[in-house]
């Protein structure tokens, strides 16, 4: 922006912008593009995105336009020419980014964004829809995946026979996923839960003790043959022992 | 004397009652484990992919150990009403052989438990679900099996992914190689289907429009089956032993009092 010596010149500049862009007849709508607003598993993806359709945003005097999508990255978006025709070399998916950093896809007619929006339908345009043309040369104006991760901006611009008529204001920057990779995923850090620790050292305790069981029970054993304790006598073994008559009254009596 | 010869005669009758309980709890978990390695869920690929499958191997132990108990709890019994010290020493060494075992098999399917986490089956997901180039015939087996059950886990559960389709999103993959990102965000069989086993909006199902995809993940899916396999080993298993615990301890005591 220079500045000029006459003091009149200040106001003559935008007055001779302003003759300039009616002369072509473009008019700037208020309407930014943005990402779908209803909720959607899809919104952004690694190589697509969900942009909301401009319902109720050209007017009437647009109708026989076709609305472009134009994607750019953002620093195309100041000196973009809106003037360029889709199709061409310099507008083609094929080269995006590469050789040239925007690209128009998406074309249609005002019929299809009719206003007012019906509620409760989803209205989106999903941008990087079409695989099949995306290597095709011969379509330069394919829907084809992004192919990178972005950032990229976004406006509509409606264009007749005669040249660009409306154009929306540019979009955020809008940046798809970045993948990982699964190597990145940790694995290790499982510990021990507390069942399995209460369930081992439990386990452990009660065949330690039976293993004890065991070997105080062999000892006992070997100990057994120098003379008994109390045994319990088989039931149709015959008992001889020595008593004196007042037990043995007893023990019969216990017996019937 | 009268006193402790009752004694004796309760501890028998306990003994016996006891051993009848640990037969029948050898059937029980023979069952148990059988029903377990039969896999009614399919979802052995996976564990065996993971090359850690030892919640399997714990319930392979539990059958075999199972009728051990069986079997011997009928010598326990046999032993102790015969009040025959040498059938039940062989009693008692056997049973504590068994006892080792099935600890072993506690042990081992709760340890291995605690490894399957959910980034594990995550991992294994995203390295091996329709994994186009395997190096030899195991790692082609196992690719197979895993892009198998995967496939029929989130038809059947109406899920995707392990917390969602946005694992496939979010991480690269063996698929995402395969299957480009703007025609496939997330494998097919995320996606609602008709009964003819077609999706119902493909459209819908790439946008990812609530309703026409499965947005939840299968990781319940996953861990249900496995939690109940190996819990349903360990602890059951856990409460046999404790019970046979009390018999051996009483056979133990009892044997001692036994004049031979």
């Amino acid at each position: 922006h220079s500045r000029l010596r006459h003091p009149g010149a200040r106001t003559m500049l935008p007055l001779l912008l302003l003759l300039l862009a009616s002369a072509h007849g473009l008019k700037k709508l208020g309407y930014t593009p943005t990402l779908a607003k209803s909720p959607l598993g899809g919104l952004t993806t690694a190589s697509t995105f969900v942009l909301e359709q401009p319902r109720c945003v050209f007017s009437k005097e647009q109708d026989d336009a076709v609305i472009w999508l134009v994607v750019a990255v953002p620093q195309a978006v100041a000196n973009f020419n809106n003037s360029v025709e889709p199709g061409t070399a310099e507008r083609a998916f094929q080269s995006f980014p590469t050789h040239n950093p925007a690209y128009m896809t998406l074309n249609t007619t005002i019929l299809n964004y009719p206003c007012p929006k019906p509620p409760g339908e989803i209205t989106v345009l999903r941008v990087g829809s079409e695989t099949s043309c995306a290597e095709n040369e011969m379509r330069p104006t394919c829907n084809g995946p992004l192919p990178g991760p972005g950032p990229y901006r976004v406006k509509f611009l409606a264009l007749n026979s005669s040249g660009p008529v409306a154009e929306t204001a540019w979009s955020d920057p809008i940046t798809l996923k970045t993948a990982k990779p699964p190597s990145t995923i940790p694995t290790m850090e499982s510990g021990h839960s507390a069942g399995m620790i209460t369930l081992t050292s439990i386990l452990s305790v009660l065949f330690a003790i039976l293993l004890a069981g065991l070997v105080a029970m062999l000892v006992f054993w070997g100990s057994d043959a120098y003379g008994g304790s109390s045994t319990f006598s088989k039931p149709e073994a015959v008992t001889v022992r020595r008593y004196n008559t007042h037990h043995v009254y007893d023990q019969t009596a216990a017996r019937l | 004397m009268a006193k402790s010869d009752d004694g004796i005669r309760i501890l028998q009758g306990l003994l016996v009652f006891g051993n009848v309980v640990i037969g029948m709890c050898g059937i029980a978990l023979t069952a148990e484990c059988i029903f377990f390695v039969s896999d009614p869920h399919g979802l052995y690929p996976l564990l065996e992919a993971t090359e850690n499958d030892d919640i399997y191997a714990a319930a392979w132990i539990g059958i075999f150990v199972g009728f051990a108990f069986f079997a011997l709890s009928i010598l326990g019994i046999v032993g102790a009403i015969k009040c025959n010290r040498t059938l039940l020493l062989v009693y008692i060494i056997l049973m504590l052989i068994t006892y080792a075992f099935e600890m072993a098999s506690c042990i081992t399917a709760a340890t291995h438990r605690d490894f399957l986490t959910p980034n594990l089956f995550l991992k294994q997901m995203l390295e091996r679900y329709h994994k186009l180039e395997t190096v030899n015939n195991n790692d082609k087996w196992m690719t197979e099996g895993v892009t198998k059950t995967w496939d029929k886990l989130m038809l059947q559960n109406q899920c995707c992914g392990v917390w969602g389709p946005s694992d496939w999103q979010e991480y690269t993959s063996a698929f995402r190689i395969t299957y480009n990102d703007a025609d496939f965000p997330w494998p097919r069989n995320c996606c609602v289907m008709n009964a003819q086993g077609s999706p119902v909006n493909l459209d819908g199902c790439k946008l990812g429009v609530p309703g026409y995809y499965n947005s939840n993940g299968c990781y319940d899916a996953i861990s249900g089956p496995m939690n109940t396999h190996a819990w349903g080993v360990a602890w059951f298993g856990f409460a046999i032993l404790c019970w046979t615990f009390c018999v051996l301890l009483g056979t133990m005591f009892y044997w001692s009092r036994i004049e031979y």
